[in-house]
């Protein structure tokens, strides 16, 4: 801790929320997944990790595509490493495949000739989770799905964030006309139905990832706000605002360096529960279909799909007990977060 | 009731573009405005303020055309009496057959604002017109008129009205219902262009000579009964229509007397719609007509969800369900209501027109106006594994753009399959001949990637495969899924690179003009969604659509096809001639289960699909009701009955 450099109020912050169990083990297994995700392409991939062909090693995960024909294949398109896996142990010359541990990317059909479907789990065929209704491999669109989905939420936090923090300390700070007026921007912009906006931005242009995150950005940024401008008309009537000033310091260096770390708290007890509405708010788009487009991996499709099929359950339990978990861990992390940073260790009723 | 798979095929409705070069007649159609003109008019016009009822002008007609002021003498009348009848002598009258609609209509007009919802449907079948046709021959039945003549000029016909044929009020069916049918669809009260439009443009002149004889004429020769199917509109009842300026909302839940064997009954607003049959119906005795609409009443329910809708079924609150959808066949319709019998599963095998849909490639686009690479395509299409995974191998691969019009197909033409040296060949000829790192083929930095935009988001998961199987060809299709109306829109443009998507086909031949000809190519608007010209297409076009010679047609619409081949514009994908429905054991079909133009086999109205009488075949039996009700009750069971058809199959 020394190294860190820490003062002392964030210590105590920190053993706070170690403090509480579950909120401290969501976030780390949280921290885990979150990694993994970004390692996906080596752990749920029809690519293999690893081919040792005629005493030449390859790792194709992320080099360009290798065509066929570069392992003695007849065909010109990309290699299908399960088949060439399949097809070496035939051969028993020495030759081998290292596959990770799901072998299919979120895009691929795996259709099998008189088996429609989608098809239940299966050790077997290497689909731990089944497969949806064109065959793709559900595990795989599962883990995609939600990189794109957290991915989305960070990226939408940022925007909102940084425009919430600024208007609303400004607002805070400055007060008076200015602050008048964004309040009355605020009402007037919060009454735009933002499902109708989505609906009407998704029929006139595709809706892209970037698209979606402007859209949603520029309907939820009043969110934080209300918070930061109450926050900062408390902070700034202390005293240290008022020592900062005497001492000749200027207004963008008052708000930066002195008001925001005391209202820090705010910001960071918010951060959860914004990434967990993020990916809510990304699944209920796809599922209405107004989300991302077709072929994306996506939970909101995935569970259209399992609620249309509910002769296959193995799609909405995936889906479903997936998003229970992500959205649980995410709350208890946001739950033990406020806590860590409540300034009353007790309360008493009286 | 529309099948699921139907509704889906029509999704993207034909637009009809007429040209409005008859302006001169529409100025007829802005009469003077009188107080009154009915005495039961004058009650309502008193009542409501700001009504103003308008008399309609007399039919203008412009220079050139016009029919006889006599009826000529030297007329040869034709009738049918001799094409087999198709409905059961064994059908039994009565009962109540139960359907559902998705949605309440917004109005029971059949003309004017929001009058095209599904239940239109059954109000248009219940308006016959003069004639009809055979669902086997395709040849033209009497229906109002009994009897019909060509004049001497190719375009007009003369009818001769049934005596017996009576309105479901009891007034009698005149030839002046057929004028004021004219009168009144070129009138601007029934807000209604389309029909403005075409009654002006398409029919040029109706003439009553006495009370049961009438002529049509029409703006262009055709064979007999392409002239029947483009004329022969249906009456309009001058006793009912007082018009106004508020016509339209003034008729808006006034149902029309009909033609037809079912009026509206009792209309519960947001709930169900009663049709009930006509008592003593003009046509119940006639050939073609006798033992056909059984059901005493027919009751259309709301059912807001097809899921909720088949459960119902299930429950024997809807008599029949339709399962064209691999799913619906395969997985739902299973249980013990199939098992024990008391539900029979039917297959039936039609030769319906076909809907044209597949893949449309915009050639004024760089890369898509080379013939290699849309040939290139065409063999990068894996349309038999879409039919075999996903689809079970129920549906079919279309052969050619248009299908299902008798001898005008052209069968000769084989599809282009999915072959990957093939694809190899003509992307090499185009100079497609290195793959980047993504595997994807370029020429001189320019890959080779296709946007595909289409409206119908369940057809998403046929779209992927075709993805992932063209990557191997090294094609890219970038999937676009938009709205329905702007997937339309797009492709109306012509902002499109490759459209996927169809027409709907009916009637009794193909049609070229509206997406070949060059004049289409260069507007926006028009059908030619792949802006293809070609003079030599445009002269077949023209001759096509001027002869009236049957065996010329067929030869021309032989040529026109193989040339739309060729061309290589569009790649047909898939067709379904066949229906596929459940019924409870009650509801009873003749021996032959359906015509091979039904499009569905338990339509309780006149036209299943299209313009062929193949509708209101079935029929309800109560004491097989009651027995398979008790045997539900007790647990009794009968056999499992599934149903295929296949006599018609091509």
């Amino acid at each position: 801790m020394s190294l860190l450099n820490l003062n002392p109020q964030t210590i105590k912050q920190l053993k706070r929320f170690k403090s509480i169990k579950r909120g401290y083990w969501s976030a780390i297994l949280l921290a885990v997944l979150l990694a993994l995700c970004l390692i996906a392409e080596l752990l749920v991939n029809s690519r293999a990790l690893m081919v040792s062909y005629e005493g030449e090693w390859y790792f194709p995960t992320y080099t360009a595509l290798n065509p066929g024909t570069a392992f003695g294949l007849d065909y010109e398109y990309e290699t299908n490493y399960r088949e060439l896996r399949a097809k070496f142990e035939e051969q028993d010359q020495g030759n081998w495949v290292l596959m990770p541990p799901v072998p299919y990317n979120a895009f691929e059909n795996d259709l099998k000739v008189g088996s429609y479907p989608p098809n239940p789990p299966s050790l077997e065929d290497e689909h731990y989770l089944g497969t949806d209704s064109t065959g793709r491999d559900i595990l795989a669109r599962l883990v995609y799905g939600f990189r794109i989905a957290i991915a989305f939420s960070g990226l939408l936090l940022t925007f909102n964030y940084v425009a919430g923090i600024i208007i609303g300390c400004a607002m805070g700070y400055f007060g008076g006309a200015f602050d008048l007026l964004f309040q009355r921007v605020i009402e007037i912009w919060s009454n735009i139905p933002f499902l109708y906006v989505i609906m009407i931005v998704a029929s006139v242009v595709v809706p892209s990832f970037l698209t979606l995150v402007i859209v949603m950005a520029a309907l939820g940024w009043m969110q934080l706000t209300w918070n930061m401008r109450t926050s900062t008309y408390k902070e700034k009537s202390r005293e240290y605002v008022s020592a900062a000033r005497a001492l000749g310091a200027g207004n963008v260096r008052i708000v930066g360096s002195h008001i925001l770390p005391n209202t820090i708290a705010v910001i960071v007890t918010f951060v959860p529960f914004s990434i967990a509405s993020g990916v809510t708010f990304l699944t209920a788009l796809d599922y209405l279909g107004f989300g991302l487009p077709p072929p994306t991996p996506s939970w909101g499709e995935l569970l259209s799909q399992g609620t249309n099929q509910l002769q296959a359950p193995w799609i909405v339990t995936s889906v479903v007990v997936a998003m229970v978990v992500v959205l649980l861990m995410v709350t208890y992390v946001g739950e033990a977060i406020r806590e860590a940073f409540d300034p009353k260790q007790f309360t008493y009723y009286e | 009731m529309k099948l699921p798979e139907q509704i889906s095929s029509r999704e993207i409705t034909r637009l009809v573009s007429l040209p409005l070069f008859m302006s001169v007649l529409l100025m007829g159609g802005c009469g003077q405005v009188e107080e009154a003109i009915d005495p039961e008019g004058t009650e309502t016009s008193d009542a409501e303020v700001g009504i103003e009822v308008v008399e309609l002008p007399p039919i203008a007609v412009a220079e050139g055309d016009g029919l006889p002021a006599e009826l000529p003498a030297d007329l040869e009348w034709l009738t049918n009496d001799s094409d087999p009848e198709f409905a059961s002598p064994d059908a039994i009258q009565g009962g109540t057959f139960r359907g559902f609609m998705l949605s309440f209509p917004l109005t029971l007009r059949l003309v004017g604002p929001d009058s095209n919802g599904a239940f239109a449907g059954f109000l248009r079948h219940n308006q016959f017109g003069p004639v009809s046709f055979h669902p086997y021959t395709r040849r033209a039945i009497p229906s109002v008129a009994t009897h019909w003549a060509f004049g001497k000029d190719g375009r007009s016909i003369y009818y001769r009205i049934n005596p017996k044929a009576r309105w479901s009020d009891g007034e009698p069916v005149t030839s002046d219902d057929f004028v004021f049918a004219v009168q009144f669809m070129r009138s601007k009260e029934i807000v209604a262009p389309w029909y403005n439009n075409y009654y002006t443009d398409r029919i040029r002149d109706v003439k009553a000579y006495d009370e049961y004889t009438y002529a049509v004429q029409g703006a262009d020769s055709k064979p007999m009964d392409e002239m029947h199917y483009n004329y022969a509109f249906g009456p309009k009842p001058r006793h009912f229509h007082v018009m106004s300026n508020k016509w339209v909302e003034e008729y808006n839940w006034k149902p029309e007397p009909t033609t037809g064997p079912y009026h509206i009954g009792e209309v519960s607003k947001g709930k169900y719609i009663d049709l009930e049959r006509t008592e003593y119906w003009w046509a119940d005795e006639e050939r073609f007509y006798r033992n056909r609409f059984n059901p005493k009443r027919v009751r259309v329910k709301v059912i807001r969800d097809i899921n909720t809708a088949y459960q119902h079924f299930l429950k024997a609150e809807l008599d029949t369900f339709g399962l064209v959808l691999p799913e619906y066949w395969h997985e739902r319709a299973k249980g013990e209501e199939f098992e024990n019998g008391y539900i029979r599963k039917f297959w039936l095998y039609n030769r319906l027109p076909q809907p044209s849909q597949g893949v449309f490639m915009n050639t004024n686009e760089p890369l898509l106006g080379e013939p290699e690479i849309r040939y290139g395509i065409a063999h990068a299409l894996n349309f038999d594994k879409v039919i075999n995974t996903i689809l079970r191998g129920d549906y079919e691969r279309m052969p050619t753009f248009q299908l299902g019009f008798g001898d005008y197909d052209n069968n000769t033409i084989k599809p282009r399959t999915f072959d990957l040296n093939k694809a190899a060949e003509y992307f090499e000829r185009a100079g497609f001949r290195e793959r980047d790192e993504t595997g994807i083929l370029v020429r001189d930095g320019q890959r080779l990637s296709f946007t595909v935009s289409y409206g119908q988001p369940h057809h998403t998961d046929r779209l992927v495969i075709l993805k992932e199987e063209a990557k191997k060809a090294g094609l890219e299709l970038e999937l676009q899924l938009l709205d329905p109306s702007a997937a339309f829109k797009k492709q109306q443009e012509k902002k499109h690179q490759i459209s996927w998507g169809g027409w709907n086909s009916q009637g009794l031949s193909p049609r070229y003009w509206e997406h070949f000809h060059s004049d289409n190519a260069k507007r926006t608007q028009t059908n030619n969604i792949t802006a293809w010209a070609d003079p030599v297409m445009d002269e077949l076009i023209t001759r096509f659509r001027g002869s009236s010679e049957l065996a010329e047609r067929i030869e021309l619409a032989h040529r026109l096809e193989q040339m739309v081949h060729d061309s290589g514009v569009m790649v047909p994908s898939f067709q379904i001639p066949y229906t596929r429905e459940a019924a409870w054991r009650w509801i009873r079909v003749p021996q032959h289960i359906g015509t091979p133009t039904s499009g569905s086999i338990f339509n309780s109205q006149a036209n299943s699909a299209g313009i062929f009488s193949s509708g209101g075949l079935m029929w309800i039996d109560q004491e097989i009701k009651e027995e398979t009700l008790e045997a539900k009750r007790n647990g009794d069971t009968f056999d499992a009955v599934t149903i295929i058809q296949n006599d018609y199959r091509t």
